[in-house]
């Protein structure tokens, strides 16, 4: 069964179609890329998949459930994690604090008044875990606010990660970063799609790290799905140029 | 008994006007800037005071239009030496800052006239009644209403066909843009300060003539001005504008059948405003 | 601030509490400034859960601090006169009226929440005085005392003896605060602030936050009302003026004073106030203008508060 099915969605803010008529599929394992010029309608795209917005037609379907109606923080619980254009932590908190967050909540003790000492010990586990994976270790007690863009954006994945979620969608994850930065991202993502076989959907802009670790990739332009297929099919596809390249060409 | 429901009513309205008037001062602040001007009453006082002082110079004309710019352009000044430095922030320092200025306000217009009620004429032929059925028509009540509509009626048209107004109305929907656009958001903010402590000035000098004179005039009105902007909609000047007028028009009418209940009366509109449309009547979505 | 250093704060702090009745007549004060000091540091404590740790601010607390001494003072009067019991009614009261509130508030935010918790305050504000009947109105509820406690095994006079009274105050002051760190300290209170720091990235962790916030509502009010009890227990009286925007304004100014991002910066700005506010109305009729200015000035040159202030300095 695919994991997640968008079936035909528009989103209108009053005569402004923003998204028009667009649907995926995503199977288990996959780890897809949305590419389109600016305003293509990507963003938006993406917050109606994770509940920003409802749409104003059409139908999302994860793992086999309807979930057009659901709320943000259901859709997070049903699986569905996501990152921001501009990154988006907790900025007077430490990177540990900030990974300690969802680590308590994805195991459920978000109201708890009080940790035993077991349960202490496993999220503090669970934390250095994930500092490991996203390279942050050495940097679990500085405020995050003070810490480089690229390292902000590790951590905000990492806290996604943390939500031990099905699916986990990426908006621009290197946008706005240096050479050494985007690799060290990409090795991430890479890692984390083969060692914790997630299902990734990732919006980009950087050519390069599309075609690095796409599987396959989607075009959407001006809200509209314009094609779909392998790196090299997109590459080769006449249509797709000509909106990257505007219509002179 | 229809002679003490129109009484009421009138009254009301009367009373609903004022509010209006004070709350969409309030509301243009809390719009476009994001302040809660916690001294709007104590400009209303000001209002008052300085009309008082200038009756003498300028008779009751006199200081009735000039009175309302002085307070307007105190507002501007502290706008731009004390609120200015704020507006990045949290805005529970533009709260604090404008109730310390309230704290300033009250102590100080008690220093310079004193903390007794002082007497202030309005023009004789005003106060009498219209008529002798209706004696609760008093040309004051009368004027009041006709000025404050008037009143009202020159904000809309500023807010609708001047240059000034439209940038406040766009400003209030997206300041970004508007300063993108070339606009100088720093004046314009001090403008619509300026403009809502106008109204403020205007409703002092109208309130002393009929309520008298103390330093405290201004904390009896301001929290209805709140209640106004709560039940008429967040964001929303004509909301605003309707609220003040709902909440004084059914004040009074709740006054002929439950006298002790016309002041609460109000408190449980708000009370049911937040709970079945929490945006208020006319408020937009999306704003809180 | 590295750990040690934290430690040895609270232990100072804890020693001068302890030691206040003996200290304070010899510095020229005396104790009963240090109950009222106690007792604003509770409220300012307890508005501060919600304020700084949950980033919401009220403007309105003063109604619930009210609500607790109304009950207080009510249920002494008028029905049992015992201590805990009055007590036990005036933080019911006060924090059913906040459960309540905050259900009607909750979808607002920022200056709007602000806004409605003002309008709200001045709803009890105007109750107080118009009902009375029941509360006296402007002339308050007087002709009562506290009562000294009785348990069981030996009776202490709180109510002759300012010492013993300053005691019972720390007291139920330490319980107060030590739940509040308790529970600041847990998944709890981490979750509450993180949706101060980032209200959206804390609702797209799954984090249900008006909930949260609600529930950091009720408990910020709850530990104001018990300081509203204290505080008519303190004055053998209470009139509308406990509940006024004003008492609201003094509860945040102490908060912001002090430290809004610090556990004991309430404490500070607290002491620091009502001293200040002593002296100087002990020399001038015009301390409103003071105070006032005093709020000014706090807000443009030091919002971090002291404590934001000496932290700052530590990590330079």
């Amino acid at each position: 069964m695919s994991l997640l099915q968008v079936q035909k969605v528009s989103k209108l803010f009053g005569s402004l179609v923003a998204v028009n008529d667009v649907s995926m599929t995503v199977e288990p394992g996959e780890l897809r890329a949305v590419i389109g010029p600016n305003g293509a309608g990507k963003t938006t795209f993406f917050n109606l998949i994770t509940g920003f917005f409802r749409p104003t037609s059409g139908k999302i379907v994860f793992n086999g459930d309807d979930i057009t109606a659901l709320l943000p923080a259901r859709r997070v619980w049903r699986g569905i994690a996501r990152t921001f254009q501009i990154t988006e932590v907790f900025p007077e908190l430490t990177v540990h604090e900030n990974l300690r967050i969802p680590v308590e909540v994805a195991s459920g003790f978000r109201l708890q008044p009080w940790l035993s000492r077991d349960d202490d010990a496993k999220v503090r586990a669970r934390v250095a875990e994930l500092l490991q994976m996203g390279g942050l270790s050495d940097k679990a007690p500085r405020l995050v606010g003070e810490l480089a863009h690229g390292d902000q954006r590790s951590t905000e994945i990492m806290m996604a990660i943390a939500l031990n979620p099905r699916l986990l969608l990426l908006d621009e994850p290197t946008a706005g970063m240096g050479e050494q930065e985007t690799f060290e991202i990409i090795q991430l993502i890479r890692r984390l799609h083969k060692d914790s076989k997630l299902t990734i959907v990732l919006i980009e802009h950087d050519m390069r790290v599309v075609f690095h670790l796409a599987d396959r990739i989607m075009v959407l332009d001006q809200g509209k799905f314009l094609a779909e297929g392998t790196p090299q099919e997109i590459a080769k596809n006449e249509a797709v140029q000509t909106a990257y390249l505007g219509k002179a060409a | 008994m229809t002679q003490l429901v129109l009484f009421n009513v009138f009254n009301g309205l009367i009373i609903g006007a004022f509010y209006a008037l004070m709350a969409l001062g309030l509301s243009l602040i809390l719009n476009l800037s994001g302040v809660i001007n916690f001294a709007h009453g104590g400009f209303l006082a000001i209002g008052g005071y300085l009309a008082y002082s200038l009756v003498p110079y300028l008779g009751y004309w006199g200081a009735l239009l000039v009175s309302p710019f002085l307070v307007a352009f105190i507002g501007i000044l502290v706008e731009r030496v004390l609120i200015r430095q704020l507006y990045g922030r949290d805005p529970l320092y533009s709260l604090l800052l404008t109730f310390g200025l309230a704290f300033m306000i009250e102590d100080g217009t008690r220093f310079i006239w004193g903390a007794q009620s002082l007497p202030f004429q309005i023009p004789g032929w005003l106060s009498r009644p219209l008529s002798a059925d209706y004696f609760f028509l008093t040309g004051y009540r009368l004027f009041m209403m006709l000025l404050v509509t008037a009143v009202v009626a020159g904000l809309f048209v500023i807010l609708n066909y001047t240059r000034l107004g439209i940038r406040i109305r766009a400003g209030t929907l997206d300041l970004e843009t508007v300063s993108v656009l070339g606009v100088n958001v720093r004046v314009l903010r001090n403008l619509n300060f300026g403009l809502g402590i106008y109204l403020a000035g205007l409703a002092g000098v109208l309130a002393v003539g009929m309520l008298g004179l103390q330093p405290n005039i201004g904390d009896n009105l301001i929290m209805p001005s709140f209640i106004a902007i709560i039940v008429g909609g967040l964001g929303s000047l004509p909301g605003t504008l309707a609220g003040g007028i709902l909440i004084g028009v059914v004040s009074g009418v709740t006054t002929v059948f439950l006298p002790a209940a016309s002041e609460a009366v109000i408190y449980v509109m708000m009370a049911a405003v937040l709970i079945v449309r929490p945006r208020g009547l006319l408020g937009e979505e999306g704003r809180f | 601030m590295p750990k040690l250093d934290k430690r040895a704060g609270d232990v100072l702090i804890w020693l001068l509490l302890l030691s206040a009745p003996f200290w304070l007549p010899v510095a020229g004060s005396y104790v009963e400034l240090g109950t009222r000091v106690v007792v604003f540091a509770l409220a300012a404590t307890a508005l501060n859960f919600l304020l700084g740790y949950t980033g919401v601010l009220s403007f309105g607390h003063a109604a619930y601090f009210g609500l607790g001494a109304y009950g207080t003072a009510l249920t002494i009067k008028l029905l049992v006169a015992s201590t805990p019991v009055g007590m036990l009614v005036g933080v019911v009261v006060g924090t059913i009226a906040a459960a309540i509130i905050g259900l009607m508030i909750i979808r607002l935010r920022g200056v709007y929440f602000a806004m409605c918790t003002i309008a709200f305050g001045q709803v009890f504000y105007f109750i107080a005085f118009q009902w009375f009947s029941l509360t006296n109105g402007d002339d308050g509820v007087s002709a009562w005392h506290r009562e000294p406690l009785n348990l069981g095994f030996t009776t202490i006079d709180i109510l002759n003896s300012s010492n013993a009274f300053y005691y019972f105050v720390l007291a139920v002051f330490a319980a107060c605060v030590a739940a509040m760190a308790f529970l600041l300290r847990s998944p709890f209170g981490r979750t509450l602030q993180a949706i101060r720091e980032n209200e959206r990235r804390a609702r797209f962790l799954g984090i249900p936050v008006d909930a949260h916030i609600w529930m950091s509502w009720v408990i910020s009010c709850f530990f104001v009302s018990v300081a509203g009890t204290l505080f008519a227990l303190m004055n053998n009286f209470v009139d509308p003026r406990a509940m006024r925007w004003d008492q609201s304004g003094t509860f945040v100014i102490m908060t912001v004073l002090g430290g809004m991002r610090s556990f004991w910066g309430p404490l500070i700005g607290s002491a620091i106030y009502l001293v200040l506010q002593d002296y100087i109305s002990s020399h001038t009729e015009n301390w409103m203008s003071f105070i006032g200015l005093f709020f000014v000035l706090i807000v443009l040159f030091f919002p971090r508060g002291v404590l934001g202030l000496i932290g700052r300095k530590v990590a330079s």
